[in-house]
């Protein structure tokens, strides 16, 4: 399902890099603030999908060329690896290391929570299966 | 390592062998070895931990997920009740599981099919082990998706016209149950199973009333549960889904999705929605009693009406949904526990029986009951397997089913006799609908109509994984028979601490949970002293 | 705010209804998609400040910065379960919809049809 229009076509061409950094903006952030793995997937995958109707099946394939399956089993696995690892160490299942540490080169000390991969497995999960859905029913269609 | 913390592998196993099994998609082999693995190791841990619970002091593993204390975090329980349905569960998938290697069509399994059976499990597994009403929603949902992709898989016409019925039905079931989760927390402010029984617990220590609506709700909730549960009015999908599916899928969703539903009803409504005399227990109890009478008698019938296996047992799921209500409707210690004895017993013997129609249509072609027949002398082992899972579900003794019919009628006979005599006319018309296969496709001389060519005779290798299968939950059926006393110890266990929630709480919120509905109840207990020693001069 | 969203949720039930009662799967399938939308708004309309249990791990958490009153704690904080609810469901709403839809497709691909009566006919005939 493309749509040959050259405005989309050009603004695309903007608005892509954009959406994907806002994507990955919106997934870090989600630890304290509105956001995280989901919403982060959701507007990658639109991104990816819009690109696909402004460029075509191949271009979209050249920007993203793995199979959504293995996104959802990449996602899949690194969520299930964080959430068990725990277990291993005796602590309860899901259970989160936080901590602090300093970059070198800046004083301000970095919150981080082993959370963040789970966030990143969702991510891609979403990524995965909002871009294969598409893919698969426009396929359908076409 | 603590003990508590491995009840999430319950969970983490089917989803995790699910994931691989996503990848896996065209090595059948290796997905095939996984999957087995993965339902051995969840029996074990489940046999295991029961074992282990039955000298544990309150008998209830709790495990909050990612350490947050109970009411804000995810409860996961493990607890008699669990743990039974757990072990049963994983038992009967492990069955259907090995059965489907000689049934399942080659293009289906390298199509997510493997993948989709361990997530089928997975939803059923955290739908036994969830502490709270939105985490079970979550398993309805993933268990319903899974069993959704099952259900079309063949893609045939068929099938998709069918499958609408049913998929567009729990749809809007999962809407109601949506809202009425949205409502509990409205009303309650906790969605926490422990948290809500202490909310009862402590209104009625203080002797108010439940807030208003309360009633109304858990009327909603009967809905969506009874409709998952098959429960009468609302079993028109079941017969004509477990039709159009692959027969071992059809054993899995016969073992599982009604009791997922009856299970649910059993957690929350002895213990909360419907505790100890409240409004809503007025109300939902009669309701429950008049469904069950129907749905046990009503089932058998249309059983008996049938000419078909499949459909024959499809609609005998039905009425013995009916038993599970009968046992919910009493809601007593004793009843709960004979409807969790009769629910575990159910799920092994009934998915015993689809396998057994599954290789009986691999012999003759068909299920239609005309059709067949001679089997006994052309197999015998299959004629055995047969007779005892058919003998379960009747209820002849010593066989399983007994027992759990035992409990359940001799507890209904004081107060609702009524029920008891629709319960033992039911097991009589049992009886006949499963004399009617045996008779037609076991006794029967051979049908004039089957043309037994070389090329659709059986395989007998290819047939192997389906024996095996069957022969594993007859043996387990068989135990179930044989070795009631100790699993009835653990069902008594689970009854008990349904019917009083005190353990239950104390084992999730922690200790100190009770303290203050303990006060409020020394209170009204003096003022009734008081007042008893008012009465007396 | 309650009335405006209790009106939102009467209206996309209503809507939803109107959908569901057609003779086409489309429309159908669009009634019960607006149909979880309207138990997801229901459910924000019965979000408040909690009542039973103060979250008591909020405290001091970075996000009571802005607008945080520290004499009534409980006004400026909005429930987060709800919230957690809504998304979950909103997944699970998203899940349904993909398998839906491609059901639709290959229903449409088989039967040539997606009208409710003609598959009806097709399904007793084939029954």
């Amino acid at each position: 399902m493309t749509i040959s229009s050259p405005v989309l076509r050009n603004s695309m061409r903007l608005i892509l890099p954009i959406t994907l950094l806002y994507a990955m903006y919106a997934m870090l952030k989600g630890h304290h603030e509105p956001g995280g793995g989901f919403i982060g997937g959701m507007i990658f995958a639109t991104a990816i999908c819009t690109y696909r109707m402004s460029h075509g099946a191949l271009a979209q394939l050249r920007l993203m060329p793995v199979h959504p399956r293995v996104l959802i089993f990449l996602g899949l696995g690194l969520a299930l690896g964080t959430s068990v690892i725990p277990l291993l160490l005796g602590e309860p299942f899901l259970r989160s290391a936080v901590g602090e540490f300093h970059l070198p080169f800046s004083s301000h000390p970095f919150h981080y929570a082993s959370a963040m991969a789970f966030d990143l497995g969702v991510m891609l999960v979403v990524v995965g299966v909002g871009v294969g859905m598409i893919t698969q029913l426009s396929e359908e269609l076409e | 390592m603590k003990l508590e913390n491995l009840i999430i592998l319950f969970v983490a196993i089917p989803m995790g062998t699910g994931v691989i099994g996503v990848l896996l998609k065209q090595r059948v082999q290796i997905a095939r070895v996984l999957g087995v693995l993965s339902f051995l190791a969840t029996s074990a841990l489940a046999v295991g931990l029961l074992v282990h619970l039955r000298s544990h002091p309150t008998g209830i593993l709790v495990s909050q997920m990612g350490a947050w204390p109970a009411p804000f975090g995810i409860s996961v329980v493990f607890d008699s009740l669990s743990g039974l349905l757990l072990a049963a569960s994983s038992l009967v998938a492990l069955g259907c599981y090995v059965h489907s290697f000689s049934t399942v069509e080659p293009t289906a399994e390298k199509r997510y099919f493997h993948a989709l059976v361990q997530l089928l499990m997975f939803g059923v597994n955290l739908a036994f082990l969830t502490g709270d009403l939105f985490n079970l929603f979550v398993s309805f949902e993933i268990m319903l998706m899974a069993s959704y992709c099952l259900l079309t898989f063949g893609g045939t016409r068929l099938q998709m016209t069918q499958a609408y019925k049913y998929v567009l039905l729990n749809l809007i079931g999962s809407t109601v149950f949506v809202i009425g989760a949205g409502l509990v927390y409205g009303m309650t402010g906790t969605l926490n199973f422990a948290d809500l029984a202490l909310f009862v617990a402590e209104r009625q220590a203080q002797g108010r009333a439940l807030p208003p609506g309360f009633a109304a709700l858990s009327i909603a909730l009967l809905l969506v549960f009874g409709l998952k549960g098959a429960i009468f009015p609302l079993w028109f999908w079941l017969p004509d889904t477990y039709y159009t599916c692959n027969v071992s899928i059809a054993g899995l969703f016969a073992g599982m999705l009604t009791k997922v539903g009856i299970y649910a009803i059993a957690r929350t409504f002895p213990m909360i929605f419907a505790h100890g005399g409240s409004d809503a227990a007025k109300i939902v109890m009669p309701i429950l009693a008049i469904s069950a009478a129907f749905t046990m008698f009503l089932g058998v019938l249309g059983a008996v009406s049938h000419h078909n296996i499949r459909r024959i047992l499809a609609v005998h799921v039905i009425s013995q949904v009916g038993y599970m209500v009968f046992g919910l409707a009493l809601m007593t210690q004793i009843a709960l526990a004979g409807c969790l004895f009769y629910m575990i017993q159910h799920m092994v013997v009934k998915s015993c029986l689809f396998l057994c129609c599954g290789i009986i249509e691999r012999h003759t072609g068909t299920d239609d009951l005309d059709r067949s027949g001679g089997l006994l002398r052309r197999d015998w082992y299959l004629a055995l397997v047969f007779f005892i899972a058919a003998m379960s579900l009747v209820g002849l003794p010593p066989l399983s089913g007994f027992f759990g019919k035992l409990v359940i009628v001799r507890e209904g006979w004081d107060t609702r006799w009524w029920l008891s005599i629709f319960g033992l006319l039911t097991g009589a018309l049992t009886l006949l609908s499963m004399l009617k296969i045996w008779s037609y496709c076991f006794w029967s001389p051979q049908a004039a109509a089957i043309e037994r060519t070389p090329e659709n005779l059986p395989n007998r290798g290819s047939l192997r994984p389906a024996y095996a299968g069957a022969t594993l939950l007859v043996l387990v059926a068989l135990f179930l028979g044989f070795g009631a006393q100790p699993v009835y110890e653990i069902a008594f266990r689970a009854g008990r601490q349904l019917a009083d929630p005190d353990e239950y709480i104390v084992a999730v919120l922690g200790p100190g949970a009770l303290d203050e509905v303990a006060k409020y109840r020394a209170t009204s207990a003096q003022l009734a002293a008081g007042r008893a020693a008012e009465v007396t001069p | 705010m309650t009335i405006i969203l209790s009106i939102c949720v009467a209206v996309t039930f209503a809507v939803s209804i109107y959908l569901m009662t057609g003779r086409e799967l489309k429309s159908i399938a669009m009634g019960v998609f607006l149909l979880g939308h309207a138990a997801n708004l229901s459910i924000i309309a019965m979000s408040r400040t909690p009542v039973r249990h103060e979250p008591q791990l909020l405290k001091g958490a970075p996000i009571l910065t802005e607008a945080f009153d520290a004499a009534r704690p409980m006004s400026s904080i909005v429930d987060p379960l709800p919230q957690a609810l809504i998304l979950t469901a909103i997944v699970i709403g998203f899940a349904v919809m993909a398998f839906l839809l491609s059901l639709l497709v290959l229903t449409s691909r088989k039967a040539g049809t997606l009208n409710v009566e003609q598959l009806a006919a097709e399904a007793m005939q084939g029954a």
